[in-house]
């Protein structure tokens, strides 16, 4: 996807307005770093980012963090991407979000939403959030129906609520939800020392795909998105779609990024906006131009004729795995560190259960 | 079970499956259907006209009785007729000129819809699969045929005058011939079928012929319905190529953008909440008369777009 001069077109920018979050996921994917990054873009650079964004070619800003809606001018920010002809797309965890906000934020041109659910009951949903949250994403969740917005559920799956997998799709089902988007927890971030605590089984991802496929087959709603795991399948993800090939990121300071964890990869500069503006950000920046295209690939995947289709993987899984951004992603079965992810299944296998890490502010 | 136990269970698959009680049927009754669905519907049955006779052959092939052979020829006799331009199927060519179809398209089976495709070939599947008791079992739906005949009849003379009556002899024809293939049919499984595995077998075949009814009209009725926009939907045609020369629109959705080309920008152009999906696919049969499969492209396209959220549909 690329103009006449070989530049890709960026599809989709996420809208990263704060890292702040009441939830404490011992998953979350922000930098571990997040509570030293400033939050530098008042809603009118906003604006002009996402007019920017729109000349290059934008269509979807999924406003997101941390936690949206715990930012006090949102109701600018989502009129100024409406305004600039992009779908305004709010992700959010439901607090502190409230039926009324939500409603005046569709009035201003909120056009979709997602919302978080840690698990289908409570207390379990509190041991991963760190907090009693169930029955406010309950109640934000009957009111985006009720408002007539879309509404997608996403729920990361892990070792503790994989087993519920059919009761999540019912929980779905019952919220009239048209989508609902079972992640697999990913292998970075706050996630990486919970591993034990967090990767399933085998034959526990195996039930729960069979439910899936069960699901799908009773009913078309909620349109289910469940991809097997990167580290169970052998094949690496196509992950965003390629690097800076169709989606940029803007973090709370501005710094403009290929996916939102990138900021953790070493060696990598990238450009930060408003201090340039947002072609130059994302054509010309060096860290955006590290991965994007096939150049910067070493063998295996140099000839591999999946690269069309997985871009080589995540960059940011080869450096927490194979501590080498440009290695090939250890999930894939023909990279040379593809022993870090067998271990990983192993230490799955054997059913170590530890303590979970939540998220924190001093990591 | 005895030979009356067995009838009065097959009596009870129809009078509980039987596609007399099909909303499209009842609709086609109370004289509420359009002059586009009563077109759609002759169009489309006629597939299934045309099974019948290769069905019949199937069943033929299957008996090492003259008797059965002699008999059963005659279904083909009255489909195909002794002649060109006799027989059941030009009388269902008669019916097309009554409601102002075009009969070369009727005959090409241009217009056909996936789904009573699907439902038909399952019919003459069904018959291949099977054993001669069973299949002449799934042909006992004629039991119930004589009714809905007449009834199709007063409500057709009652609602649609603007159809000719020369147009309903199939109908007619069938008052006669459908009860007679029936006694013939019952007396044959009520005969053969005695071990209670055998009779359970047609009770089944029976079940399943009356579901392939249902489902051909459950396709009808589908191409009735009005496609629009979904209001989740944006359309946009500014610049929306992405570098793609095939690309004439762009709909954006939650989390997802559906390209467009030229053919289903066209298509989706047309769906106003107002027009029947039947309708939509031959509007561009027209425009487009030099390119083959326009009607299952586009209903094809519609559903696809539906899947995507692109469309939502109205009764």
């Amino acid at each position: 996807m690329s103009d006449a001069t070989g530049a890709p077109r960026p599809w989709n920018l996420v809208a990263e307005l704060t890292y702040r979050c009441p939830l404490r996921c011992a998953y979350c994917s922000n930098p571990l770093d997040w509570a030293r990054v400033d939050e530098g873009l008042d809603a009118a650079t906003w604006g002009r980012a996402f007019g920017e964004a729109a000349e290059l070619g934008v269509v979807h800003v999924g406003l997101t963090g941390g936690e949206p809606s715990a930012r006090r001018d949102l109701e600018p920010i989502v009129a100024a991407a409406a305004a600039a002809g992009l779908y305004p797309h709010l992700v959010t965890a439901g607090v502190p979000l409230t039926a009324e906000r939500l409603a005046r934020l569709r009035d201003l041109g909120l056009r979709s939403v997602q919302l978080s659910i840690q698990d289908v009951d409570e207390e379990a949903g509190a041991a991963v959030a760190g907090g009693r949250f169930h029955d406010r994403k309950l109640a934000l969740a009957r009111a985006v129906r009720t408002l007539g917005l879309p509404l997608t559920l996403n729920v990361v799956l892990h070792r503790a609520n994989l087993a519920r997998v059919g009761e999540i799709v019912a929980l779905a089902r019952a919220l009239d939800a048209d989508k609902l988007e079972l992640a697999n927890v990913q292998l970075h971030g706050f996630a990486l020392p919970n591993r034990a605590a967090l990767l399933p089984t085998r034959a526990a991802i195996d039930a729960a795909a069979e439910l899936v496929a069960e699901a799908r087959e009773r009913a078309a709603r909620p349109e289910i998105l469940f991809v097997l795991p990167d580290w169970w399948s052998d094949r690496p993800k196509p992950c965003m779609g390629g690097w800076a090939r169709k989606t940029l990121v803007v973090a709370p300071d501005g710094l403009v990024l290929p996916c939102h964890a990138a900021r953790g990869l070493p060696g990598l500069a990238f450009h930060r906006y408003p201090e340039h503006d947002l072609r130059a950000c994302w054509l010309e920046a060096p860290g955006m131009q590290a991965f994007r295209g096939e150049a910067w690939m070493r063998e295996p995947c140099r000839t591999c004729p999946e690269r069309a289709h997985d871009f080589g993987g995540c960059r940011c899984q080869a450096f927490a795995l194979a501590g080498d951004a440009a290695e090939a992603d250890p999930a894939c079965a023909l990279a040379p560190r593809h022993e870090r992810v067998l271990a990983a299944r192993r230490d799955a296998e054997a059913g170590a259960v530890a303590p979970l890490a939540l998220r924190s502010a001093d990591a | 079970m005895s030979p009356e136990e067995l009838e009065r269970r097959l009596r009870a698959v129809g009078a509980e499956r039987y596609h007399d009680k099909h909303p499209f049927h009842l609709r086609m009754h109370e004289g509420r259907l359009a002059p586009e669905e009563i077109r759609l519907w002759v169009r489309n049955r006629y597939y299934y006209q045309t099974r019948i006779p290769v069905k019949d052959g199937l069943i033929l092939a299957k008996s090492e009785d003259a008797a059965f052979r002699r008999e059963w020829v005659g279904r083909i006799h009255d489909h195909d007729g002794r002649a060109p331009g006799e027989g059941g199927l030009e009388l269902w060519l008669a019916l097309a000129d009554a409601v102002g179809l075009d009969r070369r398209r009727v005959e090409d089976l241009s217009g056909v819809l996936p789904g009573v495709r699907a439902a038909c070939d399952d019919y003459v599947r069904l018959v291949e699969s099977n054993d001669l008791l069973a299949s002449v079992a799934s042909s006992l739906t004629e039991l119930f045929a004589g009714d809905i005949m007449r009834t199709r009849i007063e409500a057709f003379e009652r609602h649609y005058p603007w159809v000719d009556t020369a147009g309903l002899r199939y109908f007619r024809s069938r008052t006669v011939q459908a009860p007679k293939d029936a006694r013939f049919g019952l007396a044959f499984v009520l005969a053969n079928a005695t071990s209670p595995d055998d009779q359970a077998r047609c009770i089944a075949a029976l079940e399943r012929k009356c579901e392939i009814l249902w489902r051909l009209l459950d396709a009808v009725e589908a191409a009735g319905r009005k496609p629009r926009l979904s209001p989740h939907a944006a359309l946009r045609t500014d610049a929306p190529d992405g570098g793609r020369p095939d690309a004439a629109a762009l709909v954006v959705l939650p989390e997802r953008a559906v390209r467009l080309n030229a053919s289903g920008a066209e298509i989706l152009a047309l769906c106003d909440g107002a027009r029947s999906a039947a309708s939509i696919a031959e509007t561009l049969r027209d425009r487009h008369p030099d390119v083959a499969h326009v009607e299952p492209d586009v209903h094809a396209f519609l559903e696809q777009m539906e899947r995507l959220g692109v469309l939502e549909s109205l009764r």
